[in-house]
């Protein structure tokens, strides 16, 4: 294709990008630097570094930090190794019966995040099923404080976003060599040992790409936690994003939040840099 | 992997499969249990699993005033949506060139959609309904259409530029959509966009940009490079190839493609949130619901939630081929 043709049919694209994207980045940089609530939003007061140095000093902000990153902790190794089991079950069943787990097990992921929660979040209202439950088996009241509602986002986490890697494991275990099994079978390995020894390093190379994606989702997670903490601040449940968004929206410091969107942006970046470098050396010897 | 042969093996399997089954599917069965619940049932200290199940909720959602003559309305109303659906379902097999069956369905359905509030009073729930619908369309019709130029010269350009736009893009679609929602709030405040269809419309193409283009360019690649050099040696330009020749071959991943862009327009809420104030799609209407503790509002969201995502289901579990496909194909060339 010509370099012409080439940036004819690539130029919607790359405008809209252009002009919503990268425009939006720079006017966040600018807006950091400026004192603006709903007030003042047609003119914004300079006070260059203040929103910065007012977000690092805020231990609102770095709690919401420790609460991403634990989260972050807890829930990606569980996508890795509940969606790489379920996937290897799934493997064994075929046929219709097959086809009637997947379409089950995907329903968490294709339901609206806001509405998915909403769902999970009635299985714990006073009169819910597994508030019911729960106090059946430990006979202490549940209730709603820091604790319960930090465990209920981490469980959510999990619950929502496992079908996603389950089907990408089990895309990948469909494409696993079968001579590779075969031999190992007639050298005498056990199930565990092959899968231990030829199903995980070869499915490594989707385990990098889950874990990249799924940590820079869940540095994201936003929707859950906006419903089952309502952004009360009683529950110490903050996220980055949900405390960010709270800024804008509720403290009405709209200059403080886009300090605090870059400080994400950048923190972001770091973890990403070299994933982006490593995919522009393969493009590049790839073309 | 082999498969487990012994009888005990294949129990474990089964049982396993369907704990996680059950597990998976708790919060469905039972929202869609407390839906059909009235508020006294719902609140039960213990858990009512049998009960006199009432459509009171859903009409609460839906319905503002139940006119006189709701019977025959209704009826009406049901006898017409299994017209088009049977028509849609059966377009293939009839007689007539199927893009007239599947254009006259989605006229018939708007026609359905637009009729409905003339003969019923609804509620304010209805207009999210449609707007959800009508921004999701707009979405997926520009994201797609842009995206699909953009995913094929992706595909066939080798230049350095195309590495770049590749790796930019990338990179912003891993940023939070915070650091652009802020900057759309500014922009739309000051052009005076807020709470119209118009800006969350590109905003979301926007920022699903990135994700589209990577998608469609991972299925234009599969497409043999000769279909369109022989095309274009019958006279056929770039443009005319690319739309007669390469677009029907890769018509299944662009169909992938377009499923998850409905998948990001119907379920985005925070970008709705912010920039509208009443003009909302269902994700933020709903999460009205929950706000504040009220009796009803239980059995409200539990209704208000099965029927948002019951339309999504359908439509998902029908496709559900090609979602997976485009799961996988994500995967695989990261």
């Amino acid at each position: 294709m010509k370099r012409d043709t080439f940036f004819a049919f690539a130029s919607p694209s790359v405008a809209i990008m252009l002009l919503l994207m990268v425009v939006p980045l720079a006017i966040a940089i600018w807006l950091g630097f400026h004192y603006m609530t709903f007030r003042n939003i047609a003119a914004p007061e300079f006070v260059g570094l203040r929103n910065y140095s007012d977000v690092l000093s805020d231990p609102r902000f770095w709690r919401s930090f420790n609460f991403t990153a634990l989260y972050t902790a807890i829930v990606v190794p569980s996508w890795v190794v509940i969606g790489f089991i379920i996937a290897l079950f799934l493997d064994q069943v075929s046929g219709f019966v097959r086809g009637v787990y997947m379409s089950i097990f995907l329903l968490p992921f294709i339901t609206v995040p806001i509405i998915a929660t909403i769902m999970f979040k009635q299985l714990w209202e006073p009169s819910g099923l597994l508030t019911w439950l729960y106090q059946q088996f430990t006979s202490t009241r549940f209730r709603m404080n820091e604790t319960s509602v930090k465990t209920l986002i981490v469980f959510f986490g999990i619950w929502y976003v496992t079908p996603f890697t389950i089907v990408v494991y089990f895309a990948g275990l469909q494409t696993l060599p079968q001579e590779m099994i075969e031999a190992a079978s007639i050298d005498g390995a056990g199930r565990l040992q092959k899968i231990r020894h030829i199903v995980i390093p070869y499915v490594s190379s989707l385990t990098v790409f889950i874990l990249l994606f799924s940590i820079m989702d869940s540095y994201r997670v936003f929707d859950s936690v906006y419903v089952l903490s309502g952004l009360n601040p009683q529950f110490k449940a903050d996220t980055v994003m949900t405390y960010t968004f709270a800024t804008a929206v509720q403290v009405q410091r709209l200059g403080k939040a886009n300090a605090m969107a870059i400080l994400t942006v950048i923190g972001i970046m770091v973890v990403l840099v070299p994933f982006l470098r490593l995919m522009y050396k393969e493009q590049i010897a790839e073309r | 992997m082999d498969r487990i042969t012994s009888r005990a093996g294949r129990r474990f399997v089964h049982f396993v499969l369907l704990s996680f089954t059950v597990y998976s599917l708790v919060p469905f069965i039972w929202t869609g249990m407390q839906s059909f619940k009235t508020v006294k049932d719902a609140f039960s200290r213990t858990p009512l699993l049998l009960f006199e199940p009432t459509l009171q909720n859903y009409q609460d959602v839906w319905i503002r005033r139940v006119p006189e003559n709701a019977e025959a309305i209704g009826l009406g109303i049901l006898l017409a949506a299994v017209v088009l659906v049977g028509l849609l379902l059966t377009a293939r097999s009839l007689p007539i060139n199927d893009r007239l069956v599947y254009g006259f369905c989605l006229a018939g359905f708007g026609l359905l959609l637009w009729a409905i509030p003339q003969l019923i009073y609804m509620q304010k729930f209805y207009d999210y309904f449609i707007n959800t619908l009508i921004v999701t369309a707009f979405t997926i019709t520009i994201s797609i259409s842009i995206g699909c130029l953009a995913g094929y010269s992706l595909a066939r350009y080798a230049g350095l530029a195309a590495v770049v736009i590749l790796i930019a893009a990338l990179a912003f679609r891993a940023l939070p959509r915070l650091a652009f929602v802020l900057p759309y709030y500014w922009i739309g405040s000051l052009l005076n966009l807020l709470d119209t269809g118009l800006l969350v419309v590109v905003s979301l193409v926007a920022v699903n940009q990135p994700f589209t283009i990577w998608m469609l360019r991972s299925f234009f690649m599969e497409v043999p490079k000769d279909l369109e050099e022989s095309a274009m040696v019958d006279g056929a330009n770039r443009l005319q190839s690319f739309l007669r020749v390469i677009v029907p071959v890769a018509w299944p991943g662009i169909i992938s493609t377009a499923l998850f862009t409905l998948l990001l327009a119907y379920n985005e809420f925070l970008l709705v949130r912010v920039l509208t104030q009443s003009n909302w799609t269902l994700p933020v209407a709903i999460s009205r619901y929950t706000g504040n503790e009220s009796a009803d509002e239980i059995t409200l969201a539990a209704a208000a939630s099965v029927s948002a995502t019951l339309p999504i289901i359908v439509v998902i579990l029908y496709f559900q081929k090609h979602l997976v496909k485009g799961l996988s194909a994500g995967a695989v060339k990261g």
